[in-house]
């Protein structure tokens, strides 16, 4: 096991020391002091082990493959963004955009998650463990979002793809998301994931994908059009 | 993209020190805005005074005018003391009867002149270049009080000079400052508006009409709050601010969501800043801090510190 003290080191700094430590074979680093500062543990292509023992900034664990990264304090903006595979898990709260454009990979957050939470994915799986923020899941084209909690306005706007389940209560329905029947092996498959990352599962779930509406163009469809662009 | 921040010490210290932890915020955060900085503070300034401060213009010298000012305000009201620091003319006088008439005979002084604050509780300090340069001039990391808002400016659309800093005093009303990162995009139509009813604009920076609006609702009868909270439908555009009367810190994200705010609230303090790092920065690592949602406003007074 390996310490990084960031104190006095600018992002980039830090992020060659991690490389350097898996370069050569560390498989477990531990980062203190992060103090919210941006693209820590971006572009980690190794199945390591990272913990950072505080909070992180803007796009924490970006363009990863295959690592687990763990956030001890919350998150900012962009949490890893357009990550291939791996885990990434935030003890507290997660800003703006958390798992956009993910291709794989799964990300917890323990606390809420702000706008655009799981915005344009493209795969892999995301998991709020409280509430999500603004437009949750707007234009995510595959992959699973799980929201424990409450979701806020505009959930799932205009959504290709994939699907939302959400534990709570839902604010309002963005364009061309509708809801759909929970099956057994959704149930099945909730209650699994949950366990996994020792989430108690809400009593029930209600299911929200795309309505497919907007896949093509229809002038009756003009009004929600203009809204959804 | 600019960097705001926001303290305000709920312990009933009348003397936290504002200056310092605004000073240390905005320095984590000054890459956002390397154009100019500035503070707002508030604290006790004994019974029966008022602070203005008034821009003498861009360029020196100043001995002159700073004389020709002192000697207007001196024949409408008694002064205490008088300060130059470079072009910031401080004076401590009695509260004026009518704050916007005393702002008009400093003005007409002469054209470079702007009183570009005035308030019992306000202090309030900016000029073009980086925060440590406004220590520098200013030695903000002194100043002591309840609460306080800061600025560190990149400039998008307007010139950069001491007037387009920030913070904003909202003229004719004392003590009601506010700092803003993002656009207000029906700036140029609310201004039409507001120079039809005859207030004069400043500068060309769209965050300067924010407070204009703020001292208009106020000035109409509308609480703090309320006015924080009309604002998200009156304005359009991609903003989050925050503004700061004489006992309460407030602010507002706007109905997009696409400028950063970050708050934490905690027994001792409020703080809000655009990015985590200048909470980690200059209270350290023991609270949680969160993102307000979209189209929401919250406000905290220092008499009780509680937040709604």
């Amino acid at each position: 096991m390996k310490d990084i003290d960031c104190t006095d080191k600018t992002s980039r700094v830090i992020n060659q020391e991690i490389r350097h430590y898996i370069q050569a074979g560390e498989t477990e680093i531990h980062v203190h002091h992060p103090q919210a500062r941006h693209n820590l543990g971006v572009a980690v292509l190794q199945p390591v082990s990272l913990t950072m023992t505080g909070s992180v900034g803007y796009y924490c664990g970006g363009l990863i493959d295959g690592p687990r990264i763990e956030v001890q304090g919350s998150c900012g903006w962009g949490l890893a963004e357009s990550m291939l595979s791996g885990t990434v898990i935030v003890n507290q709260n997660a800003g703006n955009s958390a798992a956009a454009s993910i291709r794989g990979g799964t990300i917890v957050v323990r606390g809420s998650a702000s706008s655009r939470a799981g915005i344009a994915m493209k795969g892999g799986t995301l998991i709020v463990q409280g509430n999500s923020g603004y437009m949750t899941g707007f234009m995510m084209q595959k992959g699973t979002i799980i929201v424990c909690g409450d979701t806020a306005e505009a959930l799932g706007d205009s959504m290709y793809e994939g699907r939302i389940f959400v534990g709570g209560r839902i604010s309002d329905l963005g364009n061309d998301a509708v809801v759909e029947e929970v099956t057994d092996r959704d149930r099945a498959f909730l209650t699994t994931i949950l366990a996994e990352y020792d989430i108690e599962a809400p009593a029930s779930f209600q299911k929200i994908v795309s309505g497919r509406r907007l896949w093509q163009f229809d002038k009756k469809d003009f009004d929600t059009w203009r809204e959804a662009l | 993209m600019c960097g705001i921040v926001g303290f305000l010490d709920k312990s009933g210290n009348r003397q936290a020190a504002v200056g310092q932890t605004l000073l240390d915020m905005l320095s984590a955060l000054d890459r956002r805005g390397p154009d100019s900085s500035g503070v707002a503070v508030y604290a006790d300034r004994g019974a029966d005074a008022c602070v203005l401060r008034v821009k003498l213009g861009e360029h020196g010298p100043f001995e002159t005018l700073a004389d020709l000012v002192v000697e207007r305000v001196k024949s409408l009201v008694s002064v205490s003391a008088v300060d130059v620091q470079g072009p910031s003319l401080r004076l401590v006088a009695t509260p004026p009867e009518n704050p916007e008439s005393l702002e008009r005979a400093i003005e007409a002084v002469g054209s470079s002149i702007e009183v570009v604050s005035l308030g019992s509780r306000l202090e309030l300090v900016k000029q073009v270049g980086s925060p440590a340069n406004l220590e520098a001039t200013y030695a903000v990391s002194s100043y002591v009080g309840t609460h306080g808002i800061g600025h560190t400016r990149m400039s998008t659309e307007s010139r950069v000079d001491l007037s387009h800093s920030q913070p904003f005093w909202a003229h004719g009303r004392a003590d009601v400052a506010v700092v803003h990162n993002g656009h207000i995009t029906n700036y140029h139509k609310m201004r039409r508006i507001y120079e039809q009813q005859g207030h004069r604009f400043y500068t060309g920076n769209d965050s300067e009409i924010i407070g204009l609006y703020l001292a208009d609702r106020m000035a109409q009868g509308v609480s703090f709050a309320d006015a924080l909270q009309t604002s998200l439908a009156d304005f359009d555009g991609a903003f989050s601010y925050l503004a700061a009367t004489a006992d309460s810190l407030g602010y507002v994200k706007d109905p997009f969501a696409f400028k950063p705010l970050v708050v934490t609230d905690t027994p001792a303090y409020v703080a809000i800043a655009t990015e985590e790092q200048a909470l980690r920065s200059a209270l350290g690592d023991d609270f949680p801090v969160w993102e307000p949602g979209v189209n929401t406003v919250m406000t905290w007074t220092i008499e009780n510190g509680a937040g709604s």
